[in-house]
């Protein structure tokens, strides 16, 4: 009788044991498979650099708009000459930022500390309009510095 | 051109782009260097962090691209000559 009674405890605490085995293995693997889910979710949604990306990508639209309005601008109120010098220095100046967005985008990556090499753009922009007839130098400086209200601009109107 | 205004603007130009570069310089390193920590604090936040240090290096660089424009014209277009 006892031994009987004994041999059912021992048969029902194994199959115990067995069902917390199975259920905490279970356990176990749902619980792998969900961080692994949510983490190549989460990658695909959020990207750190997207939002930089995008910015880059605004800034270059109202750059281009402000750009586009000034020469229009300067064509009908002044010459044809003030609206090319002021084209290529918006440009000049277009270029320059996308090199300083590359810059600070390598910033941490590649280099320690941000380039200086988007600071030749203006100093040839203003060698070209000093030795060039045909480029007048206030209309090209103007136009160099029309990202900045681009700028401006695009952090007003930032969502 | 005579030697003293030819002296005298070549030494105004070096001040001016020395001079000029010193501001951002220092403001620029401190901007990169906090940046740079605050990526590394919050790397979820690396995409703000950059456009934020775009945006403020943009403005401080035009003071340096100042100092050299008036270097370049004091160099090779004089209005005092």
């Amino acid at each position: 009788m006892t031994i009987d009674h004994l041999a059912d405890q021992a048969a029902a605490i194994s199959a115990a044991e067995l069902g917390l085995a199975e259920s905490g293995s279970l356990g176990l693997q749902a619980n792998a498979e969900i961080p692994s889910e949510s983490k190549s979710e989460a990658q695909r949604q959020v990207d750190p650099m997207d939002d930089y990306v995008r910015l880059q990508q605004r800034l270059m639209m109202a750059t281009l708009a402000v750009s586009t309005a000034a020469v229009a601008l300067s064509w009908i109120f002044f010459s044809g000459s003030a609206a090319a010098s002021l084209l290529l220095g918006a440009c000049s100046g277009m270029l320059y930022l996308r090199l300083l967005a590359r810059s600070v985008a390598s910033l941490g990556k590649g280099s320690r500390s941000v380039g200086r090499f988007q600071l030749l753009v203006p100093v040839l922009l203003v060698i070209a309009a000093l030795r060039v007839p045909a480029i007048e130098l206030l209309p090209a400086l103007a136009g160099f510095v029309l990202y900045k209200p681009a700028l401006l601009l695009q952090a007003v109107l930032a969502p | 051109m005579d030697s003293l205004t030819s002296a005298a603007s070549v030494v105004a130009a070096g001040l001016a782009v020395g001079l000029g570069s010193i501001g951002p310089g220092i403001g620029q390193g401190n901007a990169a260097s906090g940046a740079v920590e605050g990526i590394a604090r919050q790397p979820e936040a690396e995409g703000k962090i950059r456009g934020t240090l775009l945006l403020s290096l943009a403005f401080m660089e035009a003071l340096t691209i100042y100092g050299l424009v008036v270097a370049l014209v004091l160099l090779f277009a004089n209005p005092f000559a």
